[in-house]
């Protein structure tokens, strides 16, 4: 059986990755990829859990976890369609609308 | 009071002294209902409700005055020994603090029960004379509810069996003076003389509670110094608290006078306190310090000097409530408040002495004001004040009794005098002065009629009413004996008798003016029309009992023993009249002998005043119409119309410095150190601080997002750094 920690780290290292798409990537739909990534690697990590302790609890977490993902994304691209008809890019550097 | 005891024994004693309260509650019902639905309800209502919340008190009054006149009336008493003819409730702890204990406590005794009768009484006839005063008046409801409002707080003040529940009627009815003087409050004077009437009585309250803090001191600090002494003391304190009324008469039977009174007794007046923050004063010190204190209190309250300058003012407000508040009841307060601390003051002699001097300076001062006014109302005030100048004389010789009848009496010839000015202002287009009146005598018969009658009782002559209040407190001033106070006494019975003769002819010239010769010709409308029924039936009524009031000190003739009133009183002033025999601090000489020449002198000196104004009023005045006065007079008059001067060296003396101090904490703590510097100056590092940290604010969210992670990494490294080896 592979040990818990094996889980662990791989869950890390796809949370880093993503973590790092998020910040560096300037294509909204890749950012938007990249929380996904994130969000699967905390969905690793509760499985992980839950099966290393035989808990339901952290197998019932990842599915609230997908629900709640694919409503965000569902909104998500919602917002990135809008904003590229309005503005007519999706670079994440000419979205700087926060400032004023 | 005459009624036979067999007679009512169907009041339940213990049912009626349970339902004290309710004598409160109506009047404080009358005025909620005025107040929050008055508007609604309509004048009719208002007028009916107000005055029967009133009457009904005068009832249940009525009902507890009987009860107390029945010798089998008990209080429940918690010194272990009887208080016949008094009933009382005590309805709770309302604060306590390890022995100190204040509680919701009603009781009546026979003072209490005849200032109930008084306060019930001539308030349902003022409510009465209201309705018909204030028939025009928009703010009726206002007014109605202030009134009731009035009489609950002043049932308190008399009801309260503690000097705390006393300082909340206290409170209450100074603020329902201030709501009525500055009743029109749209005239920017009248609203003045509201607050100058309201800040003068805060310096008085502030005195008062001073005394009452001074007398927990006391009481504190006696048990560790005097463990036998104390333990009657305590045994009622416990209980009751040393604020309560009758914990102030047993602290005063707990401390002998003197060591040489009272051999061996471990604490006397004369031994210093021993700890606490009074620690090396005298007791007797401190107890005269609180007398003085609580004297304070009640010039402020019953417009003594140096407080008095605010009753004069207080005319500003409608007539009604210069005769209920400023002349029959809440100036009275302060009389009322000494005859309850009578045990205290009989202890003493020095401020037996100061208050003596105070009334009879105030007596006379108010009185030289009044020779020369020409508003009808103010010379009634100065009156005011000079008759509630008598009563402390009264109380600082040691006649309480005299002071409390005096106080009786006086609500009613002065109320009937206010309530007949009020009257003539409504016939004659609200016209005061009285040099535009005069000729009243034909147009307004039952008001001249009760006016005259009321003259004549405040005039001193005999047999009305006032004769024998005003005497009983001049013969008191001239027989009692302070020892080591002659001198003062005989000063304070010299102002009392000069005070009479100033009295004598001031309401002469008054009566004169208003009433007698002919109309004017500066009057407002040509003929004045006398006042409705329920104006004229209060006067009358009023009037009847000026005449009968007299009927308490008749047994003081020559040949007989005390009067109906002094003995009536005995009950609530035994504890006085065992401290003042065991401390031998004023002599009362016998009843007995009393000379026919005492009642000569003082009517003799009623008709010299009244009948030289007279005189000079009817006779010499009118013919010197218009020719000059001798410069001596006339700088004598103008120093007595211009009230000495007192408004204006209170002006220069006390308003100015008091104002330039407030101007300047207003320029240097208010707008320099709190505006500027820590309002002003806090606004001013944010918006700094703000605009500083604009600049990092880049609008990239992928820069707020590596904060976060690098802020998130770094809290990590932080905890891992503490759980790893």
């Amino acid at each position: 059986m592979i040990p818990l920690t094996h889980h662990l780290i791989l869950a890390a290292v796809l949370f880093c990755i993503g973590m790092a798409g998020v910040l560096v990537r300037r294509n909204a739909l890749v950012v938007f990829m990249s929380i996904e990534l994130m969000l699967n690697a905390a969905n690793l990590t509760f499985l992980a859990f839950a099966r290393d302790r035989a808990d339901a609890a952290g197998h019932a977490s990842a599915f609230f976890i997908i629900a709640v993902a694919a409503a965000e994304a569902a909104i998500g691209l919602a917002i990135v369609i809008s904003v590229f008809r309005s503005r007519g890019t999706i670079n994440m550097d000419e979205l700087r609308t926060l400032r004023n | 009071m005459a009624l036979h005891s067999s007679m009512l024994t169907w009041v339940n004693a213990a049912g009626l002294a349970e339902s004290l309260y309710f004598i409160i509650a109506l009047p404080l019902l009358g005025a909620f209902i005025s107040g929050v639905f008055g508007r609604l309800l309509g004048r009719a209502n208002v007028n009916l409700l107000a005055t029967a919340a009133v009457a009904g008190s005068f009832m249940l009054s009525l009902l507890v005055f009987a009860a107390i006149n029945n010798a089998g009336v008990t209080a429940p008493n918690p010194f272990g020994d009887a208080v016949p003819y008094a009933l009382g409730h005590d309805y709770g702890t309302w604060f306590a603090a390890g022995g100190f204990r204040v509680n919701f406590g009603l009781a009546v005794d026979h003072l209490s029960g005849t200032l109930l009768l008084v306060i019930t009484g001539v308030g349902t006839l003022i409510h009465l004379y209201s309705t018909s005063y204030m028939e025009h008046d928009e703010g009726y409801w206002r007014f109605f509810a202030y009134l009731n409002l009035f009489v609950a707080m002043m049932l308190t003040l008399v009801m309260a069996d503690n000097l705390v529940l006393l300082f909340v009627g206290w409170e209450g009815v100074g603020m329902c003076s201030y709501l009525l003087i500055g009743f029109w409050y749209k005239n920017p004077a009248y609203a003045f003389a509201g607050r100058k009437a309201f800040i003068t009585n805060r310096v008085g309250d502030f005195g008062f509670l001073l005394g009452s803090f001074l007398l927990v001191l006391m009481v504190a600090a006696l048990p560790a110094q005097a463990p036998s002494q104390a333990g009657r003391l305590e045994a009622g304190a416990a209980q009751v608290g040393p604020l309560n009324l009758r914990g102030v008469g047993a602290l005063a039977t707990a401390l002998p006078y003197s060591a040489a009174k009272a051999p061996g007794a471990e604490v006397t007046l004369e031994s210093r306190v021993a700890s606490g923050p009074l620690a090396g004063f005298t007791y007797g010190g401190v107890l005269t310090a609180a007398l003085l204190l609580f004297l304070l209190g009640a010039a402020g309250k019953s417009a003594q000097v140096p407080l008095y300058v605010w009753l004069p003012d207080a005319m500003a407000g409608p007539t009604p409530v210069s005769a209920l508040i400023h002349a029959a009841t809440m100036v009275t307060a302060g009389v009322y408040l000494f005859c309850r601390l009578s045990p205290l003051l009989v202890l003493s002699p020095a401020a037996m002495a100061t208050v003596a001097l105070i009334g009879g300076t105030t007596a006379l001062l108010a009185a030289l004001i009044a020779f020369t006014q020409n508003d009808i109302k103010k010379v009634l005030a100065y009156s005011t004040v000079s008759q509630l100048g008598l009563m402390f004389l009264g109380v600082g010789v040691g006649a309480f009794w005299a002071a409390a009848f005096h106080l009786v009496t006086h609500a009613f010839f002065k109320a009937c005098l206010f309530l007949g000015a009020g009257s003539v202002m409504h016939g004659n287009g609200d016209e005061t002065d009285i040099q535009k009146l005069g000729g009243l005598r034909k147009e307004m018969k039952v008001t001249w009629a009760t006016f005259a009658v009321a003259t004549l009782a405040i005039t001193g002559v005999v047999p009305l009413s006032g004769f024998f209040s005003k005497d009983a407190i001049l013969h008191a001033a001239h027989t009692h004996v302070v020892p080591g106070f002659e001198g003062a006494m005989h000063v304070a019975y010299a102002l009392g008798l000069l005070t009479a003769l100033s009295t004598a002819f001031y309401m002469t010239r008054a009566y004169v003016l208003a009433f007698e010769g002919e109309r004017s010709k500066d009057a407002k409308v040509p003929h004045a029309h006398e006042s409705a029924a329920a104006m004229t039936a209060p006067l009358v009524v009023l009037a009847v009992l000026s005449v009968l009031g007299a009927a308490w000190a008749f047994p003081l003739l020559p040949g007989t023993h005390e009067p109906v009133f002094e003995n009536f009183l005995l009950p609530v002033f035994s504890v006085t009249e065992q401290v003042r025999a065991a401390a031998g601090t004023v002599l009362v000489p016998d009843h007995a002998g009393l000379p026919w020449g005492a009642y000569v002198q003082a009517w003799v000196i009623a008709l010299i005043g009244a009948g030289s104004a007279f005189f000079l009023y009817t006779r010499f005045f009118p013919s010197r119409a218009g020719q000059p006065l001798p410069a001596a007079l006339a700088f004598a008059r103008n120093l007595s119309r211009n009230k000495f001067y007192a408004d204006e060296l209170y002006e220069a003396v006390l308003i100015r410095p008091l104002k330039f101090v407030a101007r300047l904490a207003y320029q240097v703590l208010d707008a320099l150190v709190i505006d500027t510097v820590a309002v002003r100056g806090t606004a001013w590092v944010t918006a700094q601080v703000g605009s500083a940290l604009r600049l990092i604010q880049t609008g990239d969210v992928q820069a707020y997002a590596a904060i976060m992670a690098a802020a998130a990494l770094g809290g990590i490294v932080y905890a891992l750094s503490r759980v790893m080896p």
